[in-house]
Order: structure tokens, then sequence, then C-alpha cells
């Protein structure tokens, strides 16, 4: 009986054993390693751990101005599994070489298949772009230029909420809370030309006195077809001194809509964003800018790959057509701005060398609705990882 | 008698080590779900096939003890599952293909999936698109299978991952193991 009691045990022991693993806080002080040495003594091998990262060098020439390279952006990302159901997701942003962010860092703890927990530095579920930034997986060597003026690509903000999928319903949903714009951020404001972009206050030391909700849903039940809808509600953020004055903070309702489309060697996708900004006359009356009342804008894109499809190569030829305006209204006695309503014209080639790996070049037409003003031609071109 | 008793304790605990070893409970509940809804028929069993070493490696990814299992039904095997790993963008996630008894997919499942980046791929309309392919067919990503955008990994990785278990069907049939 002590023998079969002996065994019991032992077989106990040893699964249980097995399923231990080596807590990153070691009693022993000799045997303590920080999370960098962990990294460089790895062991890339080593299960949960995550090395991957994106980068893209851009060369621009527009009409009347000399040529700019540049390394525009270089991402590194590092992740662990902790178990089945923790991870932590962070990416390490180099831009222009010199500033340093970190873009995402946030922790995912999943509740159940179809709910996952996350708080942290995370995305902004707003149209295409923000989320899904990566050069490989968008044509033209820049961002649409509304990704930038309307949605503040990349914004990140810290917050809280939950995101999943039901795929039984083909729906894919994200809820947060997220700290919102700064009213005022050093001595840039928001302003008439990029809207709330200048308020990005990107998990730096911000500041908040109002919680901002925002949500996606994304809907892929229609074969080749994805579509969006994307809200961000709340206000920006000012001082303690100065919160209860009027025009010290503005309110921001964004609405977003978008699709991507594919068929074999065709791809198509669109975006349409408005965002709606109160007490925007209050605001540049208080700070003196020229924020607008709404901003309002759109793309399309049609792509085609000309190479086979046997091929592991793709050349994308593709033409984007946009349509945005950050003075799409304004209050009070601000006149619109009609340098600030602008359209472009792209049309270029993506060539895929590698899946991860591509070479890009287009050809942009600038307008703004000022009659007879010129258009600004830009040329440009660069290449842009992912692995 | 005790001695009875002693060896039926010790096979009792090697067995069920083994069994947890095979097939964690998490992805077999799913599996039995499945089961249960393909083939409309419950108490099915699954019968590990064992893959003798010099046929596995001539596979494109070799198949472990957990990996392929026939179905069968009062002792009759009426279709074939597989059940493997294969690369998200940032984890792994499990997936399941179950075969009739031609070796026909009848039905493709993401059984578990880590991360939210990519878990579109579980949408029962994509994975609609493997159902009716046998070994004879060639499966690649966008051409015959549609994409998913903003899941492009990991619907990739699932497409070269059937497409290589297609592959495999046929060494397997000349090896006359299926």
């Amino acid at each position: 009986m002590k023998k079969i009691i002996f065994l019991t045990l032992l077989s106990v022991s040893i699964g249980l054993t097995a399923q231990v693993q080596q807590d990153s806080i070691s009693i022993n002080p000799q045997k303590q390693v920080n999370a960098a040495q962990r990294i460089l003594s790895s062991n890339l091998n080593q299960k949960g751990l995550t090395i991957g990262g994106y980068a893209e060098t851009h060369y621009n020439r527009a009409s009347g101005e000399n040529a700019t390279l540049d390394v525009h952006r270089m991402v590194m990302l590092l992740g662990y599994k902790f178990n089945d159901r923790t991870q932590f997701i962070t990416e390490i942003e180099f831009e222009h070489i010199k500033e340093v962010y970190i873009e995402q860092a946030f922790i995912q703890y999943s509740l159940s298949d179809n709910i996952n927990l996350r708080a942290g530095l995370m995305l902004v579920p707003m149209g295409i772009i923000n989320e899904y930034h990566e050069p490989t997986t968008f044509n033209g060597v820049e961002r649409p230029s509304m990704d930038g003026a309307i949605v503040p690509t990349t914004w990140r903000e810290i917050g809280l909420g939950i995101s999943g999928k039901y795929n039984v319903a083909d729906l894919r949903y994200q809820v947060y809370m997220f700290n919102g714009f700064t009213s005022k951020n050093g001595n840039k404001l928001l302003g008439g030309s990029n809207g709330l972009r200048n308020g990005r206050q990107k998990g730096a030391e911000s500041t908040m006195n109002n919680v901002n909700f925002a949500g996606k849903l994304d809907y892929y039940g229609l074969l080749g077809l994805r579509l969006g809808l994307s809200g961000y509600f709340g206000r920006t953020q000012s001082d303690k001194s100065i919160e209860d004055i009027d025009g010290a903070d503005v309110g921001v309702a964004m609405l977003g809509l978008d699709a991507r489309y594919g068929y074999k060697r065709f791809t198509a996708r669109g975006q349409f964003i408005h965002a709606n900004i109160t007490d925007s006359e209050a605001y540049n009356n208080y700070y003196g800018s020229d924020l607008g009342s709404s901003l309002q804008g759109w793309y399309i894109e049609t792509a085609y790959n000309l190479l086979s499809q046997e091929k592991e190569q793709e050349l994308v030829g593709f033409v984007r057509y946009e349509d945005f305006n950050t003075h799409a209204s304004t209050e009070g006695n601000l006149a619109q701005n009609l340098s600030y309503d602008r359209n472009e014209l792209t049309f270029g080639l993506t060539y895929k060398v590698a899946t991860g790996a591509v070479f890009k070049a287009d050809y942009q037409f600038k307008n703004t609705a000022i009659s007879g003003s010129q258009t600004v031609k830009q040329l440009n071109l660069g290449f842009g990882i992912w692995f | 008698m005790k001695y009875r008793k002693r060896i039926f304790l010790i096979i009792f605990l090697i067995t069920t080590q083994l069994f947890a070893v095979q097939l964690p409970k998490r992805i077999l509940k799913k599996v039995d779900k499945e089961l249960v809804k393909a083939f409309e028929k419950s108490n099915l069993q699954l019968v590990s096939i064992t893959i003798p070493a010099e046929v596995n490696t001539q596979l494109g990814k070799k198949i472990g003890a957990s990996n392929l299992f026939q179905i069968v039904n009062t002792k009759e095997v009426i279709g074939f599952a597989y059940i493997d790993k294969a690369p998200s963008k940032t984890d792994e996630f499990d997936y399941l293909i179950l075969l009739d008894k031609g070796l026909i997919i009848l039905k493709t499942k993401i059984l578990i999936y880590r991360e939210d980046y990519g878990g579109e791929i579980g949408s029962k309309r994509w994975l609609q698109q493997f159902i009716g392919k046998s070994s004879k067919d060639q499966l690649k990503y966008k051409k015959d299978i549609m994409a998913i955008s903003g899941a492009t990994i990991s619907a990739n990785s699932m497409t070269i991952a059937v497409n290589t278990f297609l592959k495999n069907l046929t060494i397997l049939k000349e090896n006359k193991i299926l």
C-alpha cells in the first residue's frame, strides 16, 4: 500500500513540476535577470517571446522644393506571452531617427474566447490606417494625408477596455476608455491646419481631467469584404487651474466608416471620417487659435496586381483620390480657410519583392480650394519592411 | 487480488497521463463539439494514427501522436480529424480539419485563437472555402482562398497549414497509412 501511495505522489509531483514555470522574480539574487538580459540571453526559441518590427524610409520631392530623405519610422516590436491568457505587447518607435516614442505598450488578458481585457498605451481604433499602419499593408509611400490631418495617426493614448470577436456573427468589437487630447501641448495648439493632431499626448506624462470613449465594430462576414464603423467621443484635457473657464477645452465627436475589399488581383479600400468639435469658438477666443468646428474627409483607392498570382512577388498599380477639409465648418467670426480644404490624387506602384518587403513609388497632385492656386506635384519613393 | 489492483492503478496512472499529453482538455471539448455537429452522432471516438518515422520524414510537416486521428463510430471509421497549431502574428493558434472517409475536407475550425490581431480567420464564412478540398487541390492565399483585410498573417498561415496537410495526405495515401 505504501508503495502505491509513493507511486501516486511521485506521479503527481512529476506532473506538477513540469507545469511550474520559473517566475521572473527569483529568490536567489544571483539568478535575477532584468528584461533586457532575458531577451539578450535568449533564447529566441523561448516560448512566449516575440520580436518583430517595421520600418519605412522615404524620399519626397515636391514641386518648388528640394528633396527630403528620411528614415521616417523604425519600430521594434517586443511581445511576451506569460501564459495562454496573458500577453504583453510593446512597440518602440524611432521617428525621423532622433525622436523616440513608445507606440504601444499594453497588457491583454483573455477573459474568454470572445472577451479580452486590455490596458495600457493602445491605438485608438479609428478608420483603417491608425490600426493597420505597417508599410507593407498600404499602398503609397506616405499614409493618406487625411490620416494625418483628421485622424491623427499614429493616434494612441493610455486607456482601458475590452476587445474581441464573435465569429458566429463575423464581428470584431473594441470598446475603450481613453485619455484624450490635451487642449494645449507645450506651445502647440489644436488648430486649423491639422485639427486635433497637436493635442496628442501619446502616453508621455499625460494629464487627464476628462475621460474619452472610443469603439469600433468590424464586420467580415462577406468574403473579401471588411467593413468598419468607428466612434470617438469626449473632451480635451486642460490644467486644473483653468478647466472651468469657457474655452479651456473642446468636445470631440468623431465618426468613421471604412471598407476594404479584395478579389484575386484586385483590391479597393475607402474611408469616410467626420469629426464634430463643440465649443471651438470659445477655444479659439481663449487660446488664440483657428480650430474648425468640424473636420471631414474621405478617400477611395483601387489597386491591381500586375503580376501572376503564381508568383510570390506582387507589382501593384494603384490610384487614390482624397478629399479632406479641416475647416469643414467654423464657428463665430472665424472664416473658413480655403487652403485647409484639400484634395489629392495619387497614383503609383507598390513592388512587393518578398512577403514583408516592399519598394514604393508614387506621384501626387495636391490641390486646395483656393481658386487659381497652383497644384503641388510631389514625387515619393521609398521602401518598407515588416517582420 | 492485491497484485491486480496495483497493476490496474499503475496502468490507470500511466494512461491518464498519456491522455493528458495527447490533447488538452480545452481542445478536446471543442473537438467533440465539432464532431457532433459535423457527423450528427455522439459518442464518437478519436483513435490516434501513428506515422512510422520513415514516412514522417517525407512529410511537409511531421505528424505527431496527437495530430491525426481516425473518427470511429462503433468500430467503423467514418472520417479523420487533424489537429495542429499554426503561427499567428505573435502567437500560435490551434485548428481542426475534419475529413470524410474519402479524405475530402468536411470542415475546418479555429479551436483556440490567442491574440487579438488576425482572429477574423475564425469566420465561418471564410473557413467554408476549404470545404470540399482534397489532396488534388493546390491552395494559394489570395488566388484560391480569398484574403481577409487586416488578418493577412493568420489567413495566409491557415491557408499554408491546410495546403501542407493536403499534400501530406497524398504521401500518407501512397504509403497506405490512410
